[in-house]
């Protein structure tokens, strides 16, 4: 990103200084013909510039910011598709304000009132709750919130971002040796991330089943795949409190660690790659020196090539938060999840809940509510952006 | 993890384990006889010193036993994938025997008088997508219709997008123009919208245009490139030299004439490494293929009709590791092919960013 502002400030800088250089030409020469020749160019530049970029920003305007402007819009209304009236997307945010949510209520008498929510799906994000097996010290069903438990998959599936990082700067340290075959080991490593993971998800269903090869590796006979694994098997007893119950958050960690296994797996690859790029790029001299003055090279290590390398685990840290917030289909396709809405399903990720609220009743058969979809949306894009800046702000604050 | 860090080559000719000469301190034999082993091993100790050949080979010997460990860790899946396509699951001992497989399924179509040895290949080609023998399926719907769709899915795309994108790179990397920087960034900023995000008003967007459930919704939306794909050729075109844009424009060609005589010619590494690179990413994009496009329609991709298949097929899970191993097939060969390209590419990215 620096990178790229700085090529872009030279860029600028450059363009400066062509038009500096022009202008000094234009006093010199006698004005008339020389300006119309220069107007000329620059006019053709203009066009054939505009005309090299317009398919791609019509494709950007018209499948993302349109989009995404629709969404904000959507979020706060009750949109159904194949609804009653039938409108048209257009014809509905046409009449925008007549069609902000509305909804019925009951009131104390036993009518029912209508009354208008703008707010109404970003509410429901937070006010749905939904049980889970397990019970609380009351030995009341343990209610929770459906968004909260499903942001709680979400996070713990980035256990694997730290992992993931540890493991391929080791493997990228070992292949930047000066071995013979170091390429062919960057090129095997990369399979996992050019297979289709739909594939890979197959595959690893059976290897993980009660009888598969990670069973008859370790000896084990857990079921990795459709067991409970409760606090309770682990340290034989519940921990009861306001903020924790083991008894829901324990739940399925079993079945998190395989998609932690399979993301990391299938991620390593690609941050080798980056990896090795970055030890290259290392300097060498500053190394060399390091290694003169008796450095060794755990020490080298860690305050030559760190340093060095820290652009591109920045990069490689912000790509995989914002892409492991996406996170949908592999826990889905692993665990069968079949859960309606206001179900608290705890492998899927948070993505699964837009899909469930915007999209599923149209495979169902019923009508279809983006708005419900879209408020979910919104609401995965702010924290995803909020996020990113508190990563950025981390960034700026290490190097004052 | 010491001797794994020296990496300056040896000039020096080996010397053998020798007793450090300048020696203080004396040691009991037991710990001269432990520092020779250690020096053996190319650890220098107080009473040895490794020489630097013998640290460096041993260190080379952990390197390669690491990441061939690593890669057994890598290519295994791959392996069982192959040796479970090979599994007869049609009986229930079959069915027991794939989940417990390892290396080689103990009940196989190879050997066997009533199937052929490829029986599940043939299997998913003649009745794993058939509407005749699966009802969730469109009526017309085949194997090799999948296969139809995903190629049109990830070729048309693909090469149209990036054709669109090297444009839009050109335009920005090599032409002046009023407004170039805020239009770019005006663009890089729609990487930070998440897809999931506005998917279900994508959804309510292309059932307005008529899009849904047929091969346009999977189709226009690539046309029109992508935004990484354009930065990173754009990066590509700034190490370009602009002497020649400026030659050949001296000489009368056109902007068009040099887009498509210089600037196609000359980025070519860049565009294909990331048209093999978005290929990749269309020849497996299963979330595109479920949002839009129904399971009963008979335009749904590969990965996407895999899914459906295995709900049809449920414990006779044969066809569908066949099926999983020839929707990887494809993208293998071609990663195989264009490793160099594709791996170069990366690498770009992460020395730049």
């Amino acid at each position: 990103m620096e990178e790229n502002q700085a090529a872009v400030a030279e860029e600028s800088v450059f363009v400066e200084d062509f038009a500096a250089t022009v202008e000094t030409a234009e006093e010199a020469v006698p004005p008339q013909k020389k300006r119309k020749h220069i107007n000329r160019a620059k006019l053709q530049d203009n066009i054939w510039g505009w005309v090299f970029c317009i398919p791609l920003i019509v494709g950007t305007v018209w499948f993302v910011y349109s989009a995404l402007i629709m969404a904000i819009m959507l979020s706060f209304t009750g949109y159904s598709i194949g609804g009653p009236g039938s409108e048209t997307l257009m014809e509905y945010l046409g009449k925008y304000s007549s069609h902000i949510y509305q909804g019925y209520k009951d009131l104390p008498d036993g009518s029912v009132a209508l009354y208008t929510d703008a707010f109404h799906w970003y509410k429901t994000i937070f006010t749905s709750f939904g049980s889970l097996g397990g019970q609380n010290a009351a030995g009341e069903a343990f209610k929770m919130n459906v968004m909260g438990a499903h942001m709680f998959n979400t996070v713990f599936y980035m256990i694997g971002i730290p992992i993931g990082m540890f493991l391929s700067m080791f493997f990228a340290v070992c292949m930047s040796r000066d071995i013979k075959g170091g390429s062919v080991f960057r090129v095997l490593y990369y399979i996992p991330c050019v297979a289709s993971s739909i594939s890979i998800v197959y595959t690893f269903k059976i290897l993980f089943n009660e009888h598969g090869v990670i069973n008859s590796l370790f000896g084990s006979d857990l079921n990795w795949l459709y067991g409970e694994l409760t606090w309770n098997k682990v340290a034989g007893t519940n921990i009861h409190s306001a903020f924790m119950d083991t008894n829901y958050w324990c739940q399925g960690i079993i079945q998190k660690a395989v998609i932690v296994i399979m993301s990391v797996w299938k991620g390593l690859g690609g941050t080798i790659i980056l990896y090795v790029a970055g030890l290259s790029g290392v300097n060498a001299a500053t190394k060399e020196a390091a290694q003169i003055d008796g450095a060794s090279g755990w020490k080298i290590f860690w305050k030559v090539t760190m340093p060095d390398l820290y652009p591109v685990i920045f990069y490689n840290i912000v790509t995989s938060v914002i892409g492991g917030m996406q996170i949908y289909a592999e826990p889905v396709l692993l665990f069968d999840e079949v859960s309606g809405l206001g179900s608290i399903s705890n492998t899927s990720g948070y993505v699964s809940l837009i899909w469930k609220y915007g999209l599923t009743p149209q495979k169902q058969g019923g009508p279809i509510i983006p708005s419900a979809g879209a408020a979910y949306g919104m609401f995965l894009a702010i924290i995803i952006f909020v996020m990113t800046l508190f990563q950025f702000w981390l960034d700026s604050r290490k190097k004052d | 993890m010491d001797n794994e860090m020296i990496t300056t080559p040896e000039t020096e000719e080996a010397v053998a384990p020798a007793p450090v000469a300048a020696q203080t301190k004396q040691y009991s034999s037991f710990r001269h006889a432990v520092g020779a082993i250690l020096a053996f091993f190319g650890i220098s100790s107080k009473t040895h010193r490794a020489s630097k050949k013998r640290a460096k080979l041993v260190g080379d010997i952990v390197t390669y036993i690491v990441l061939l460990f690593g890669t057994f860790l890598m290519v295994y899946p791959f392996w069982w994938m192959l040796a479970g396509s090979f599994a007869y699951t049609k009986t229930g001992a079959g069915q027991s025997a794939i989940n417990e497989l390892i290396w080689w399924p103990s009940v196989s179509t190879f050997g066997r008088g009533d199937v052929s040895p490829f029986y599940n290949y043939i299997e998913t080609f003649k009745n794993g997508m058939s509407g005749t023998h699966n009802e969730t399926f469109a009526p017309n719907m085949t194997y090799w219709r999948a296969v139809l769709n995903n190629l049109i899915y990830s070729i048309v795309p693909v090469v149209v997008g990036v054709i669109t994108s090297a444009s839009a790179a050109f335009s920005f990397a090599k032409i002046q123009w009023i407004g170039r920087n805020v239009v770019f960034f005006f663009l890089l900023a729609a990487v930070m919208v998440p897809g999931p995000a506005i998917m279900s008003t994508q959804f309510a967007m292309y059932t307005d245009l008529n899009m849904v459930d047929n091969w346009s919704v999977m189709v226009v939306p690539g046309l029109f490139g992508s935004i990484m794909t354009a930065f990173f050729i754009r990066q590509f075109l700034f190490g370009m030299p602009t002497s020649i844009i400026e030659a050949a424009k001296i000489d009368g060609a056109g902007y068009f004439r040099i887009f498509c005589g210089f600037v196609l010619p000359l980025a070519m590494p860049a565009i294909m490494a990331q048209g093999l690179l978005s290929f990749m990413g269309c020849w497996n994009n299963y979330m595109g293929s479920y949002i839009f496009i129904a399971q009963d329609s008979e335009w749904i991709n590969l990965p996407h009709a895999m899914t459906v298949m295995n709900g049809e097929y449920g414990n006779d899970l044969g066809p569908i590791i066949a099926s999983s191993v020839l929707c990887i097939l494809p993208v293998l060969i071609l990663f195989g092919c264009f490793q160099k390209l594709i791996i170069g590419s990366l690498m770009l990215t992460g020395s730049k960013e």
